[in-house]
């Protein structure tokens, strides 16, 4: 069996989360508090915490947390390397890392974004990739690549274009009813999503996700310690982080089969070999989904439908739950839940595995984390409130 | 004022004097883009940079409608792409003129010209492309 198959655990979580620009406190108190939040969950000291990841240039460092939460020792600190969010399921794998080689015991994996504090998301992710190949087309933003892309899923591939609607309606429905969603309360009319203004083509304003202000946090540990601890554990089952060749930050020119993807296919192919499981066996999905076209293109990618039958599985009714086969995005996902750089879709794993989404899912046992779809490298977790 | 300073140099020196220079591995034939100091196929650090004609075909683009910061003196909407050049099948990115705003279409034949960009506070040499 694969060392990260079941060996540590999620046992405690904290997410805090605000409109843009709207948030109480600066980005590093807002980060404590999520810190504090996951540490209280689990019934755990935060000053026994001795290691910190983050991920998607996270600007803040661990060491200067240490007096806020009274740190003893910090033992390791790291992060996925990457300007997207293609590395928030690999700092979980990153984590366990730490703590299967005795670096660390207790690791806090975590994301905070507060506009205030560190300004635009996209633009820090452009500001990652930025060159003058891309600034003379007029392509500044990831909203633009993804669209580049979407195109050429959407005409040259044939995938039909209306998929894409069907899952952000999905995740809409999802957030209306989950009382910790930005769209909690508000009903959700797909038609607009067509009605909204254009951003870049395919893409109109209710095909992008839209920032927050807040902080999201993980307390992991080793499987056996998280059973002594106040909530049951969510195992991580396996995780896979990185890129295949033919794809990355090549300037658009990625192979050309792999052009229309998310960058998820060797990812899914690890993920599924190292856990044994297999796309049925994957009772419920939170998908990062930057823009709609990329949110399809990793569920193609993740091996849930492919080109032909797109149509046929990608369909409202298939993704809510808890009557959907492949429900997806069960809190809202970054388009309807909340957007600090994919990390409440994480949240929402844990949430929906310990029996505690808004949206349950019966006998859900397995969660399929897919990170931001389309960055150069990408990665994806399955986490399980049983070990299959 | 455009920023020389990696492997893709002579792409924006072939620019600033009106043409189109890609890179090739001397060791394997292979077209390397984007620029690098070492052919990961063969291994040869030799690269030479040949001629193209700006000819090429639609790989894919966008039609942006959204006012993005860095993008203020570029007309709206405006369509960016990326071109395959014909004869040696590396894909740059640029623009395609769109007087009608009528949908470019994946698989089209495109010839481009040397233009400017002005974006992020200064010009950047630009292939335009145009339609039919």
């Amino acid at each position: 069996m694969h060392p990260l198959y079941g060996t540590t655990a999620v046992a405690g979580i904290g997410l805090k989360q605000y409109k843009r620009g709207a948030s109480p406190l600066p980005e590093q108190g807002v980060l404590v508090e999520a810190i504090l939040d996951a540490c209280a969950d689990a019934g755990f000291d935060p000053a026994e915490v001795d290691g910190f990841v983050s991920y998607g240039d996270d600007r803040n460092e661990p060491v200067r947390l240490m007096s806020a939460l009274g740190t003893r020792e910090l033992r390791w600190s790291s992060s996925i390397w990457g300007g997207g969010g293609g590395g928030v399921a690999g700092a979980f794998g990153l984590a366990a890392a730490a703590i299967l080689s005795g670096q660390a015991s207790a690791v806090i994996v975590f994301r905070a974004l507060v506009e205030g504090s560190s300004g635009r998301l996209s633009a820090a992710v452009m500001a990652h990739h930025l060159n003058d190949h891309m600034l003379a087309a007029g392509v500044v933003a990831p909203a633009q690549v993804c669209a580049i892309r979407a195109n050429r899923l959407y005409q040259h591939h044939q995938v039909p274009q209306a998929v894409a609607a069907e899952l952000v309606r999905a995740s809409y429905y999802h957030g209306a009813r989950n009382p910790e969603a930005i769209a909690y309360g508000k009903p959700f009319d797909p038609a607009e999503i067509a009605a909204s203004r254009w951003i870049a083509e395919p893409f109109h304003l209710f095909d992008c996700s839209r920032e927050n202000d807040g902080a999201g946090a993980f307390l992991m540990v080793s499987a056996e310690r998280a059973r002594d601890l106040a909530k049951p554990p969510v195992y991580l089952l396996g995780c896979a982080n990185g890129a295949e060749k033919g794809w990355g930050d090549l300037l658009e020119n990625d192979d050309e089969a792999l052009y229309p993807s998310a960058g998820f296919r060797p990812i899914a192919r690890r993920l599924y070999t190292e856990t044994g499981l297999k796309p049925a066996e994957i009772d419920v999905v939170q998908l990062y989904e930057n823009f709609s076209a990329q949110g399809v293109a990793s569920l193609i990618d993740h091996g849930f439908c492919d080109y032909d039958n797109v149509a046929e599985v990608i369909r409202f009714e298939n993704l809510i739950a808890p009557s959907g086969r492949l429900p997806v995005n069960t809190g809202g996902g970054n388009f309807a839940q909340g957007f600090i750089h994919g990390i409440g879709t994480a949240y929402e794993a844990v949430k929906q595995l310990r029996g505690e989404s808004a949206n349950p899912v019966p006998g859900a046992r397995t969660c399929l984390l897919a990170g931001g779809p389309g960055a150069p490298t990408v990665s994806s977790a399955i986490f399980g409130n049983v070990i299959p | 004022m455009t920023i020389i300073d990696g492997a893709d140099a002579p792409y924006w020196e072939g620019l600033a004097e009106g043409r189109l220079h890609l890179p090739r591995c001397a060791g394997c034939s292979r077209w390397l883009w984007p620029a690098v100091s070492r052919c990961g196929h063969c291994g040869s650090e030799d690269i030479a940079w040949v001629e193209r004609a700006m000819a090429g075909t639609i790989f894919s683009w966008t039609r942006t409608w959204h006012r993005f910061a860095l993008t203020e003196d570029i007309d709206l909407p405006y369509v960016s792409a990326v071109i395959t050049v014909d004869d040696c099948g590396i894909r740059l990115l640029g623009r395609i003129d769109d007087p009608g705003q009528v949908d470019p279409v994946i698989g089209e034949s495109v010839q481009g010209r040397i233009g400017k960009t002005h974006v992020a506070g200064r010009d950047i040499p630009t292939i335009i492309w145009s339609r039919g």
